[in-house]
């Protein structure tokens, strides 16, 4: 049996419309104009023990919201929704000590006591023996090096070593199933490979079950065999992560900002580039911005380094950005029916 | 149990972390008390006593409700309407925790600090700085576990007010309400025997005495006997049994109504 089971989940939030202004605001006070939102719109899912799910999409797609209702905390306003076989919202308690849950933009450690404490409460409102608790403490001391932060207070710690100690003692209990919402937001990129790196070996540690919601398609890339992308509410992609990464992992842009830039220049670079890298080569070169080419490279077909040096060799380049394709592409692409 | 006393423990570390607040919190005593003696000499002037009570017994009423004021007031209406707010109170959720008692049992560790800091000190500057005479006899004996029922009512009306968040997110104004009623009406600012004799008949009927004036009195007056003493906290039992159930039940309904928006 799966250990998450949803079928046609729905939530809708009433929501007051509000008006504008002082006076506006003054009439809200005595308004019943209320408007529904589907904030999760009837999905549909199986999750396994042992894997880590990619749950993605845009900003207020319903990740969150979908999250809250697997934990336990929102009421589902239809359909069923079933953790270990029990629903969530009715077995609150029960089902919190075999979940563990990170949200990346809230701290569940205490702000104002030395990480250490956090841990020895965590201890107690898990029933966590003294066994565990050791063998637990020293693996994340492994891990993330928390020997060292025990006696800091956690308000005093940067946004990266929070999070490794957020994610740690959402592993402490042991928990089947791991929700970590936004792990890697607002952290640099050495940090976020370090996260990436912790919550793989936590995840094979004990076979835990990882929800991951994230912006960051490299999290996804890094941690995730299967994704499910979902936007408005509905869910755009559920499967194999490799189907999906033809649609963004492959493909780089290159941002170049060249001297004495006129249309001839645009012309003349993709006659250059067809030229060195034949046809077929998975280049495509268009003008963004004031004076900005972008240069979208396919890397499985041609190596970004080498369009890089022939450029810099042929053009005099005086900026060069490299971007990542972002979420609101792919989902673009996924509407654009790029994954039929 | 362990868990709830863990973050009792957390809670009272947090009211350690900061010193000057604990300083300050003792120098706002001394002259809050320093007011209250010079205004309630003036009233009593050359008299014995008033409505019953001798200046020390008022004085020590008086003061030591400021005192006790400030161990009562569990912020737990303020903390909880913060936590909804912010989203925070999504990550008590996904614990298995009891929100009531989370709220508790957090409270009471400050409550403890204010207990070492500024009962305590109220107690000592009565005594050594004022050179007032604390009668002794059973109410002060009683003392200690009718201020523990009026800190659970006091709790309750709290976390009441707090649960009032799930609906209406901010609670500023029904907590400023509340602090009023309660101060007025729980005989905290003027004792009871100073009200008119039929709203104080009322006032004894409502669950607000039970917070100030019950456990003042048996410090103003610890000789009134076990037969006054008992039916006052039998009252004070009743409605901490009454109001817990109450907002028990109350939770039930307000946390189904819980959005909490953003990440």
């Amino acid at each position: 049996m799966s250990l998450i089971h949803i079928e046609n989940l729905t939530k809708h939030f009433k929501i007051l419309n509000r008006r504008e202004g002082l006076r506006g605001a003054f009439r809200d006070l005595f308004s019943g104009d209320y408007r529904t939102v589907e904030a999760v719109a009837g999905i549909s899912f199986d999750i396994e023990p042992g894997e880590i799910v990619g749950y993605i999409g845009p900003n207020g797609a319903g990740k969150s919201t979908t999250i809250k209702m697997m934990t336990g905390i929102l009421k589902p306003t239809g359909g069923i929704l079933q953790v270990n076989g029990l629903v969530p919202y009715d077995n609150r308690i029960r089902q919190a000590q075999t979940m563990g849950v990170v949200f990346g933009q809230r701290t569940q450690l205490w702000w104002d006591l030395p990480v250490i404490e956090s841990f020895r409460i965590m201890k107690e409102i898990y029933k966590v023996d003294q066994k565990m608790f050791d063998r637990h403490m020293d693996m994340f001391n492994e891990l993330v090096g928390l020997k060292a932060l025990y006696s800091q207070q956690v308000r005093t710690l940067s946004l990266g070593q929070r999070m490794l100690c957020d994610i740690s003692a959402s592993f402490l209990h042991n928990p089947q199933v791991v929700f970590l919402d936004e792990p890697t937001i607002g952290l640099d990129i050495s940090v976020k490979a370090k996260i990436r790196s912790v919550i793989q070996q936590l995840n094979r540690e004990h076979n835990t079950t990882i929800i991951l919601t994230t912006h960051d398609l490299g999290d996804v890339e890094a941690l995730c065999q299967r994704i499910i992308i979902i936007d408005k509410g509905k869910i755009l992609y559920d499967g194999d992560i490799k189907r999906v990464h033809a649609l963004f992992g492959a493909y780089r842009t290159l941002k170049l900002q060249i001297d004495d830039f006129t249309e001839a220049t645009l012309r003349t670079l993709t006659e250059k580039l067809s030229g060195r890298f034949g046809a077929g080569h998975g280049i495509t070169v268009a003008e963004t911005e004031e004076s900005w080419t972008d240069v979208t490279i396919d890397q499985a077909r041609t190596p970004l380094s080498d369009v890089l040096s022939f450029v810099m060799s042929s053009f005099a380049v005086e900026d060069v950005r490299i971007v990542e394709i972002s979420m609101e592409n792919v989902v673009r692409k996924v509407y654009d029916g790029a994954l039929k | 149990m362990k868990a709830y006393l863990a973050m009792m423990r957390g809670a009272y570390m947090i009211g350690l972390v900061y010193r000057f607040g604990f300083l300050f919190s003792i120098a706002g005593n001394l002259i809050y008390m320093s007011i209250t003696y010079f205004l309630w000499r003036s009233i009593y002037q050359d008299r014995e006593t008033l409505r019953g009570l001798t200046f020390d017994e008022t004085y020590i009423y008086v003061a030591l409700g400021s005192a006790v004021f400030i161990l009562l007031k569990t912020y737990v209406d303020w903390q909880m309407s913060y936590d909804i707010r912010e989203g925070m109170v999504a990550i008590y959720l996904t614990k298995p925790l009891d929100l009531q008692l989370y709220e508790l049992f957090t409270s009471l560790g400050f409550a403890l600090h204010a207990l070492t800091t500024v009962t305590l000190s109220t107690f000592l500057l009565l005594i050594f700085v004022f050179h007032i005479e604390i009668p002794l006899g059973i109410g002060l004996l009683l003392f200690p576990f009718s201020l523990v029922l009026a800190y659970l009512v006091s709790f309750c009306f709290d976390y009441f007010i707090g649960l009032l968040a799930f609906y209406t997110e901010s609670v500023w104004g029904l907590s400023i309400t509340k602090e009023v009623i309660i101060t007025v009406l729980s005989g905290a600012l003027i004792p009871l025997q100073f009200f008119p004799e039929v709203i104080r008949k009322i006032l004894l009927w409502l669950p607000f005495q039970a917070i100030y004036y019950t456990p003042l009195t048996m410090v103003a007056k610890p000789n009134l006997g076990w037969e006054t003493f008992l039916p006052m906290l039998g009252i004070q039992l009743f409605w901490v049994a009454a109001l817990f159930a109450l907002t028990r039940l109350f939770y039930n309904q307000a946390v189904k109504v819980l959005r909490i928006s953003g990440g």
